[in-house]
């Protein structure tokens, strides 16, 4: 005798099992709106590039605080965003094996930010792009966006962009405050890759549109044990301009001290740098500010203004005198994580990259100029430069005159 | 003519800081034959022993910016000592000298772990300590300059830091030299250098000996590391950027040789100063190595080795 399977209250087989198909989708539909969604940093946390990594933590640590504080991601039902920072080491290598850790034991990570020197980064992004996890970059190099990775997001200006950017600007300050333009330009700079790209641009276009002849041409591998070479064949060739560009705070400690020993600083050289090492707060604990006072610097970002209550609380919760390019832009790169995020409405890596490749988020307010949104290559659209000068012993923004926080001026040969 | 004269002073002035840290490595090998891979680490205690003693344990508030550093920096050479003294007595003490015998390879192999070891523990235990802030011993001597001339429209600047730093080498060269040779325990260090069973039969304590060199070596090369950090920042990891340009200099001027490590030092600033006038700047390093493979060449025992093989 065949069993009867219905009940009474209309409980059938066939709604039990449709219960339980309906208790499997939930599951799903939780899983796809997980309670964290974690993104990483990788950086520098030991080593000689500690420093830096540090202050891109700071940066990331405020964003996802900022973020979580707000709800969180809301179209993942409001889960908050989870920070994994790994330590890139000091090394090419070492930084590599740390992307290969990362992508192996961090399989749900949705994006990551970070790796400091555009060397590290180079390496750290053939292991991500391979793992199709979405990196950002505050990195300058062009390499970083020439090998038609899919996968990589520049969110500064590329280093010969930043040149083609900053220079001119330049040149209109110095004759607007000089009343005379340059003439005569000495270039003395590390052989990192930043530096190298830097100065390919100004070689091979950039100094001859804008009139200047390269008097001195001066390469060094960092670290310098003293800067007496390089500072004397200056001191002989007397140009109008000198363009200064160290990577390492030692280097640039240096290189104007021997300035200012031997009689070429404040003013009677206007230095100019493309590196955000000469405007670290680390160049207080080892140079007077009179020693840098006038010096300019070409950077990606910089705490600006805008930014005030950022800087505020920087200096609260982190003891940081000032905001640099290090901290606003992994703060920003948070934002703009959970920009993609936002748009992809689930936690899954792909489909973060494809959000960050459509996004068009309109004017960024965490970088300088441009919009939030990549080209093709993975370069954001419209970047732009900061140009900073040391005033008092701190370096302000001075251009854009948007983000200004002060007037600059052209140290005057006294 | 000028750029000659300058990289020449400038040679001259950081010649004279390599050739006092190579003396201090010098020395702990000339007279215990331990090849420290820790030593650049000791330079670094050295630089930020000198670096608190100034900023935060009023020697800046007493002596002022000028001659503050230097009182700071003579003052971490005897702490340095004495934590040198303390590291053999705890740790190198168990893999050399008269224990060696009991060790595969003279303990050489063991030398060679446990000072890595300590280089990575020092390493390390600097950045939680003192963190990855550069430091810097600030004084206004490292941007000013004595100018020598205008002398037929010559002019030579010697950097006032680097003078100094360069004189106070040459004293305590000097000072140690006497030691060496003046003083029981000189005689004592050269004798265990130089036959160690036979010291021991003259009833030298040779363990002692070896303490002794260990935190003399320490200790001179704390104080040179403080006298570069009048000019360079550092960091809990400056040591390994010094510990070639030691080995280095140790090598060129004889194994053993005290007065050969500060020649070696005074070289390798030389050749690293003197190499841009013909070379491109980026290639000073790599001119330092190109001379030192030449001089290990034609002449494989350094400039001071067999004539004073030991100390």
């Amino acid at each position: 005798m065949r069993k009867d399977t219905t009940y009474k209250g209309g409980i059938t087989r066939r709604t039990v099992l449709s219960g339980a198909a309906a208790m499997g989708l939930s599951r799903v539909a939780r899983a796809e709106q997980p309670q964290e969604v974690k993104v990483g940093l990788i950086v520098p946390l030991s080593g000689i590039y500690t420093r830096p990594g540090q202050v891109m933590k700071m940066g990331a640590e405020m964003g996802i605080e900022h973020i979580n504080a707000q709800g969180g991601i809301k179209a993942l039902g409001g889960a908050k965003l989870k920070l994994v920072v790994i330590d890139c080491g000091d090394t090419t290598e070492k930084a590599k094996n740390a992307a290969q850790r990362m992508v192996a034991q961090e399989t749900d990570l949705v994006a990551a930010t970070g790796a400091y020197l555009s060397s590290f980064t180079l390496a750290v992004t053939e292991v991500t792009e391979r793992a199709q996890l979405p990196m950002l970059t505050l990195s300058y190099s062009d390499l970083l966006t020439e090998r038609g990775f899919k996968f990589i997001f520049q969110t500064a200006a590329t280093a010969s962009r930043q040149s083609e950017l900053g220079l001119p600007t330049l040149m209109k300050l110095a004759e607007s405050a000089s009343g005379k333009r340059p003439k005569t330009v000495a270039m003395l700079m590390d052989n990192t890759a930043t530096s190298v790209a830097t100065a390919k641009a100004l070689k091979e276009k950039l100094f001859a549109q804008e009139g200047l002849q390269l008097v001195v041409e001066e390469v060094w591998t960092p670290p310098l044990s003293d800067a007496t070479p390089l500072i004397q064949k200056v001191r002989s060739a007397r140009p109008d301009l000198l363009l200064f560009m160290p990577n390492a705070v030692s280097d640039a400690k240096l290189g104007l001290e021997k300035i200012s020993e031997f009689g070429l600083g404040q003013g009677k050289i206007p230095t100019v740098s493309f590196s955000i090492t000469i405007a670290e707060p680390d160049m207080l604990q080892s140079v007077t500010p009179d020693v840098v006072q006038g010096i300019m610097t070409i950077v990606a970002n910089w705490g600006s203004k805008g930014h005030e209550d950022l800087i505020a609380e920087l200096k609260a919760k982190y003891k940081e005198p000032w905001m640099t390019q290090n901290v606003i832009s992994t703060y920003g790169d948070m934002w703009l994580m959970k920009n993609a995020l936002e748009k992809a409405g689930k936690a899954d890596r792909l489909a973060v990259a494809e959000a960050f490749r459509n996004l068009d988020g309109g004017p960024s307010k965490y970088y300088p100029g441009g919009e939030l949104k990549f080209d093709d290559k993975g370069r954001r659209v419209g970047a732009g430069v900061v140009i900073v000068q040391w005033q008092s012993g701190v370096p302000v923004t001075v251009y854009p005159p948007e983000l200004a926080q002060a007037s600059p001026f052209w140290p005057k040969k006294s | 003519m000028e750029g000659f004269l300058q990289a020449l002073a400038a040679g001259l002035l950081i010649g004279a800081v390599y050739g006092l840290m190579c003396v201090g490595l010098g020395l702990i090998f000339g007279v215990m034959r331990v090849i420290n891979f820790a030593h650049g680490d000791f330079m670094m205690l050295g630089m930020y022993t000198a670096f608190y003693l100034f900023t935060t344990f009023g020697i800046q508030a007493v002596f002022g910016n000028a001659i503050g550093p230097f009182v700071a920096i003579l003052l971490a050479g005897p702490l340095l000592a004495l934590f040198g003294y303390l590291v053999h007595l705890a740790l190198i003490s168990r893999v050399s000298g008269t224990r060696t015998a009991l060790l595969e390879g003279e303990g050489h192999y063991a030398q060679l772990i446990l000072t890595l070891g300590i280089a990575l523990i020092l390493q390390n235990g600097g950045l939680i300590i003192f963190g990855s802030v550069l430091a810097s011993i600030r004084t206004p001597l490292s941007s000013s300059a004595w100018e020598l001339g205008p002398f037929f429209d010559i002019s030579v600047f010697i950097n006032k830091a680097r003078g100094i730093d360069a004189i106070a080498s040459l004293l305590i060269l000097a000072l140690l030299t006497l030691l060496m040779t003046r003083s029981r325990i000189g005689k004592s260090l050269r004798a265990a250098a130089d036959n160690p069973t036979a010291a021991t039969y003259m009833g030298i304590d040779v363990d002692r000996a070896h303490r002794i060199a260990f935190a003399l070596g320490s200790g001179i090369t704390a104080i040179a590391g403080g006298l570069l950090a009048t000019n360079y920042p550092f960091h809990p990891f400056v040591g390994l950027e010094y510990v070639i340009v030691m080995y280095a200099g140790v090598v060129l001027g004889g194994m053993g040789s005290i007065i050969g490590a500060f020649w070696g030092g005074m070289t390798i600033g030389l050749v690293q100063q003197m190499s841009t006038l013909m070379l491109p700047t980026q290639l000073q390093n790599a001119a330092i190595f190109v001379v030192f493979l030449l001089i290990i060449f034609f002449r494989p025992q350094g400039f001071f080795g067999r004539m004073v093989e030991r100390t």
